[in-house]
């Protein structure tokens, strides 16, 4: 039976759709099964994200709705392994599904599949009950922002009312030099606020923007944040990866330090 | 021009928005509580202000003395 985890925020554009794609694809890297189901109905965003935007054919709507079969719907991204999409519709919105349809459908893919990521639309409408309908956990992504943080808290809130109690945090988009100056709020204060376990911590990074452009993941680039979901992905797993101390400036020992591992 | 660091602003602020938001209320009724929870406390034993906290989770309100003895 597959694990079914909800990508969610609250607040638009911190990163649940580019977390979606990049845990995917990473999950699939490590030898899983995986499917990736956009339930933003009206706005769908994974497909371009994940650069397979011209080859939907139908979609999630269309599934639920008995116009096509699963397998006619997925798209299967043969760039990796075992990596497969289930677009949202563009045209419908979020009336055209219940959280009992979306519970039928997660529970036939659960026998298929390891891992089932839902891509929850921003908001606390139906759009966000259709997306935790099925999930068996979440992942609540965040920046270090204050608007970004209190919506987090209320969407912790919500989760754990309906049932949800394995919540894991994100914290996106952190700039390691404001932190340091005092200017962003740090790993520890969003913690502290939001009292659920941390999953990982992804730096700000420019090659998310243009691996994004490229419609390519960056997890497998050597890059900040591209190891950041690497590292989340292990510990979805179960390995015990340890969470970089961003808050501290490079002591002049850490710095002697690399330069003896350079050698 | 910016002596203060502005994390400790959003810090305040955050916390305000986020424990006003768990009770359902706006941030000046929860000051407002707290002050009353504070000195209704107060009539019956002594406590500092400083000695008092309230603190507001998602599932539970916990009320902190750290000044006894």
């Amino acid at each position: 039976m597959g694990e079914v985890i909800v990508i969610t925020s609250g607040k638009g554009g911190v990163g649940k759709t580019t977390t979606t794609a990049n845990i995917g694809i990473g999950l699939s890297l490590a030898g899983n099964k995986v499917v990736v189901i956009d339930t933003d109905l009206g706005l769908r965003n994974l497909d371009v994200v994940m650069g397979l935007e011209n080859r939907i054919v139908y979609n999630l709507v269309d599934v639920i709705e008995g116009k096509c079969r699963m397998k006619q719907a997925l798209i299967k991204d043969s760039r990796f392994p075992e990596l497969y999409l289930l677009p949202s519709a563009q045209t419908k919105d979020k009336t055209s599904v219940s959280p009992e349809q979306m519970r039928k459908l997660i529970s036939d893919l659960k026998e298929e599949f390891d891992y089932i990521l839902l891509d929850c639309p921003a908001g606390i409408e139906q759009g966000f009950q259709n997306a935790i309908a099925g999930a068996d956990r979440a992942i609540v992504v965040t920046t270090a922002e204050v608007s970004s943080i209190r919506d987090a808290d209320r969407i912790i809130g919500l989760l754990e009312t309906n049932g949800i109690r394995r919540n894991e945090l994100i914290i996106n988009r952190l700039r390691i030099d404001m932190v340091r100056r005092g200017d962003m709020m740090s790993v520890e204060d969003v913690t502290e606020i939001l009292a659920i376990d941390l999953l990982g911590v992804i730096p700000d990074d420019e090659q998310v923007v243009i691996a994004t452009n490229q419609g390519e993941p960056v997890i497998g680039e050597d890059c900040m944040a591209g190891q950041a979901y690497q590292h989340i992905c292990q510990r979805l797993l179960g390995k015990e990866v340890p969470i970089p101390d961003f808050s501290r400036p490079e002591g002049i020992l850490t710095r002697f330090r690399h330069l003896f591992s350079r050698q | 021009m910016m002596s203060v660091p502005s994390v400790q602003i959003a810090k305040e602020r955050v916390r305000a928005l986020v424990i006003a938001d768990r009770m359902h209320c706006t941030p000046d009724t929860v000051e407002q509580m707290s002050t009353d929870i504070y000195l209704a406390i107060s009539k019956y034993m002594e406590v500092k202000p400083e000695h008092f906290d309230l603190e507001i989770t998602r599932s539970d309100i916990h009320i902190k003395y750290t000044g006894e003895k």
